[in-house]
């Protein structure tokens, strides 16, 4: 597959996107183009932005108009039960009235607001999940992109609805050729409502010289239960801001996060466990083992709002440096604005494999190699552990072993 | 030595113990405000040498050109021209026992402290019944060649060794406050140790004859040389009234190669203080530095006291502990670099808030590559003791080498019910337990401190407790 169409991100191109689309859809377009105009571009003076310099962003290459084509497999007797599953651009045409109630409602971290604004305003691809009340969906729904080649700007943004006691367990992989110079832009908006549960697991491959500029916004409704897995293990710049707001009373979340990053990668993470109401939840798990020249920065805030009585909430960012010139800056922030907590904390590590357990595998015969495989893999295993779907953890698993090694090998 | 001082004209009537040079020259009164020639009368009155002259002026360029912060605390209501630069320098604004506001009285007599020192305390006394211990200590310390003086005397009298190290650790343009300071300083501490000299007792600011050691712009430096150790304590618990706004105080350490020293400090400004003090240490080789950091008053504090571990083996420590009532915000914490191999470090911070106070802790804990070996702990502990305050914890870490186990944790707690519930079955009231449960919570710091201190910091966390419940 090679580029489509292309045209430049500013006010003309959104205009031409919005060609032959519905009325209210070009407004919506219109509205968050004005706002990308009046957000400023991050500079290194915002917290979220000290750590990740934007100055080589691949700005240059023209938006992807022609959405890659992605599967969206989903069993008929779903469907007929009201699920949708398909490209937002599909849902805008078949469900109208369905997206636009819900399609760039909602705005999410300052940081991230320049992206999001970009990414609502000039989407062309993008996945739409919606779940009716009290439907449940088993097994894994898969939505897998595979980018083109070229140098490129794409902005795609996923839409995901559940509805009232709604379940239902996602995918979205990308993938994308090396070498290729990309500014990824993808966005996601997760509304979930009154004690639906989502697991949602983002699987990034993208090639070895892309941005990914991220942002993922969360929003768990009363008694609803959320876990979102996030896997980074491609690209060169990868910098994400998740925004999870725990708005209704006795929500759950929990969000994982595991990187493996090498040669010269740099991954930034920003997060905010926003605790709106009482009785709320929101744990955090993020691991990162960084081989070669790689880098990883964590800032993720919790805020406790005054209001949010007898909440619970924990962060924890561990960092494996492989390699001497490997790096990391955790930096775990607690905001809380009452005492009326349960539970509250964080905790963060950076450092090198503990030598006496490298001593206990190395005793038991394996080659200094095969220990660190299976070390990183044990290390990992805390975070796949915790996602409860057999076929999505072993395809992050099976991801990871470019980097980490095929740990089988060990045990051969 | 004529060591001009203007507060002379305060000191209440009946002292009897008088200044180092009768032949005072008299007060020099000086308009509110910061300028170019504000500096350089300040360094004139001072008799100061060019050299201190030019770096005081090149400082405030430094504090002209550069923009106030614009993290931590709300700053926005500084007014830098509303301010007396010398005269305040001494803290002598308040003129009269009667203009001490009543919570401070209050609590210095539910403190049980002496009369002489609620008048020092308050600003309105100047020396007081402490020269013969302080004579005794002098004489000892001069035996043993340490020096222990004012630092505006410290540079007359050993121009050199001053010159060598001050504004070595923090130069004139670290940050706009500490430009401020050098720009404007006055009074503080100079101590000098030397090689292989053991201090026993801690040097207190508190038994010096120096009218400056409470002032606005204060001036530390503290040089350990090889293999000496040294403990300075500085600062009380009861609370330091003064009617000037803003408190900017520097303070540089310079530990030398297997030498130790430790910094205790506890500051209990009024209620209407900003409290905006640089800290810096340098560590070299197998030197241990340690800050003990308690702050317990002011509007807005804003102290990070850190060590840089410079020499191998080096190790730092600094253990802070802050506590906000209402309409105060302790933004306080630590910062370590680890600049050599197999140094290693220890940040615990204990904060607690309380009415609409807000503490939060802000550190760092920085590794540069080639530091192999290298260990840090940083552990943060909050308690929160109202419905309405707030707590943060602000914990950077820039991990820049492999072979290093670095770690931080945090937890965010009220007094639990539970607790309170054991205590009060056994006959307490809900402020006696809360405060039982609140001086447990600190001990780990407390216990480090000098006993009158820590005696003093429990019965003033009960005081503080009264008000807060019920």
């Amino acid at each position: 597959m090679s580029v489509q169409a292309a045209a430049a991100l500013d006010a003309a191109t959104v205009d031409l996107i919005s060609r032959g689309e519905p009325a209210w859809l070009e407004a919506l377009r219109a509205d968050w183009w004005r706002r990308v105009e009046a957000e400023p571009w991050p500079s290194s003076a915002m917290e979220e932005w000290r750590r990740t310099s934007l100055d080589d962003l691949p700005r240059d290459g023209a938006l992807l108009l022609d959405a890659p084509i992605a599967s969206y497999d989903l069993d008929p007797a779903l469907a007929q039960r009201g699920v949708i599953f398909t490209d937002l651009a599909t849902a805008v045409r078949d469900h109208g009235d369905l997206v636009r109630a819900h399609l760039g409602t909602r705005e999410t971290l300052p940081a991230q607001m320049p992206f999001w604004a970009r990414s609502l305003a000039a989407w062309t691809g993008g996945t739409f999940l919606y779940v009716p009340a009290g439907v449940a969906v088993d097994g894994p729904l898969v939505a897998r992109t595979s980018l083109p080649a070229g140098s490129y700007t794409y902005l795609p943004h996923s839409l995901v609805i559940l509805e009232e006691d709604a379940s239902v367990t996602l995918l979205e992989e990308v993938t994308s050729p090396d070498g290729e110079e990309v500014w990824f832009g993808g966005t996601a908006d997760l509304q979930v409502g009154y004690g639906a549960t989502l697991h949602y697991a983002n699987l990034q491959r993208l090639g070895d010289a892309v941005w990914r500029i991220g942002a993922q916004r969360v929003e768990v409704g009363q008694d609803a239960n959320v876990v979102t897995l996030n896997a980074e293990i491609g690209s060169l710049v990868s910098k994400v801001g998740m925004d999870v707001r725990m708005t209704g009373k006795g929500g759950t979340s929990r969000l994982l996060g595991l990187l493996a990053a090498g040669d010269a990668q740099k991954v930034d993470f920003n997060t905010c466990q926003d605790l709106l109401a009482s009785h709320a939840t929101s744990d955090l798990l993020y691991l990162s083992a960084l081989y070669d020249e790689s880098h990883a920065a964590f800032y993720g805030v919790t805020r406790v709002r005054p209001e949010a009585k007898q909440t619970s909430s924990y962060q924890e960012c561990r960092n494996l440096l492989l390699s001497p010139k490997a790096g990391a800056e955790p930096i775990p922030v607690l905001e809380i604005e009452t005492n009326d907590i349960l539970r509250c904390g964080h905790g963060a590590t950076a450092g090198a494999i503990d030598p006496v357990q490298r001593f206990y595998a190395q005793s038991r015969g394996l080659s200094a190699d095969a220990a660190e495989r299976m070390i990183v893999r044990g290390f990992f295993e805390r975070v796949v552990a915790q996602f409860d779907s057999e076929p999505i953890k072993a395809r992050i698993l099976d991801a990871l072993a470019p980097r980490i090694g095929q740990v089988d090998e060990v045990a051969a | 030595m004529a060591l001009p001082n203007p507060a002379a004209d305060k000191v209440p009537a009946g002292y009897k113990y008088g200044w180092h040079d009768p032949e005072m020259k008299p007060l020099h009164v000086m308009k509110k405000g910061l300028s170019r020639e504000v500096v350089e009368e300040i360094s004139r009155i001072k008799g100061e040498p060019q050299w201190m002259t030019d770096l005081r002026l090149k400082a405030y360029r430094h504090f002209e050109a550069r923009p106030m912060p614009t993290w931590g605390g709300d700053m926005s209501q500084i007014d830098f021209q509303d301010i007396f630069y010398y005269v305040t320098a001494t803290d002598k604004a308040v003129q009269s026992w009667d203009d001490v506001p009543d919570y401070i009285r209050r609590t210095y007599d539910k403190l049980g402290i002496p009369e002489a020192e609620k008048k020092y305390l308050a600003g309105v006394g100047g020396q007081y019944d402490s020269e013969v211990v302080y004579h005794n200590i002098r004489a000892d310390l001069e035996k043993l060649g340490v020096i222990f003086l004012g630092t505006d005397e410290a540079l007359q009298k050993y121009p050199e060794i001053f010159k060598e190290h001050f504004g070595t650790v923090i130069p004139p343009n670290d940050n706009k406050l500490a430009a401020l300071n050098t720009a404007v300083w006055s009074g503080g501490s100079f101590i000098y140790v030397p090689k292989g000299v053991h201090v026993e007792l801690p040097l207190q600011a508190y038994f010096r004859i120096n009218t400056e050691n409470m002032g606005q712009f204060e001036r530390t430096l503290i040089i350990a040389d090889e293999g000496s150790s040294v403990h300075y304590v500085e600062g009380c618990t009861a609370p330091a009234y003064t009617t000037a706004s803003l408190h900017s105080a520097v303070v540089e350490i310079i530990v030398k190669k297997g030498a130790r020293v430790r910094y205790t400090t506890i500051q209990n400004w009024s209620h209407n203080v900003y409290n905006l003090v640089t800290k810096r240490a340098v560590a070299y080789e197998d030197a241990v530095m340690e800050w003990v950091d308690g702050n317990l008053g002011s509007h807005l504090t804003m102290k990070y006291p850190s060590i840089y571990l410079l020499g191998e083996r080096a190790h730092g420590e600094v253990l802070s502990i802050a506590f906000a009532g209402s309409d105060q915000h302790q933004d306080a914490g630590g910062k370590v670099i680890h600049a050599a191999p197999n140094t290693t470090s220890l940040i615990t911070s204990k904060s607690i808030s309380q009415g609409t106070g807000r503490t939060s802790y802000r550190g760092l804990v920085k590794v540069y590559p080639g530091c192999h070996g290298s260990k840090s702990t940083v552990r943060c502990d909050a308690l929160i003791l109202s419905d309405e305050a707030r707590s943060d914890t602000y914990p950077y870490m820039e991990i820049d080498e492999e072979d290093v186990t670095i770690g931080h944790e945090a937890t965010v707690s009220k007094v639990g019910s539970e607790q309170l519930f054991y205590l009060m079955s056994r006959g307490m009231s809900e402020a006696e337990a809360s405060a039982m449960i609140v001086n447990g919570f600190i001990e780990p710091i407390v216990k480090e401190l000098p006993m009158e201190y820590a005696v003093e910091m429990n019965r003033l966390i009960q005081l503080q407790m009264e008000g807060a419940v019920g």
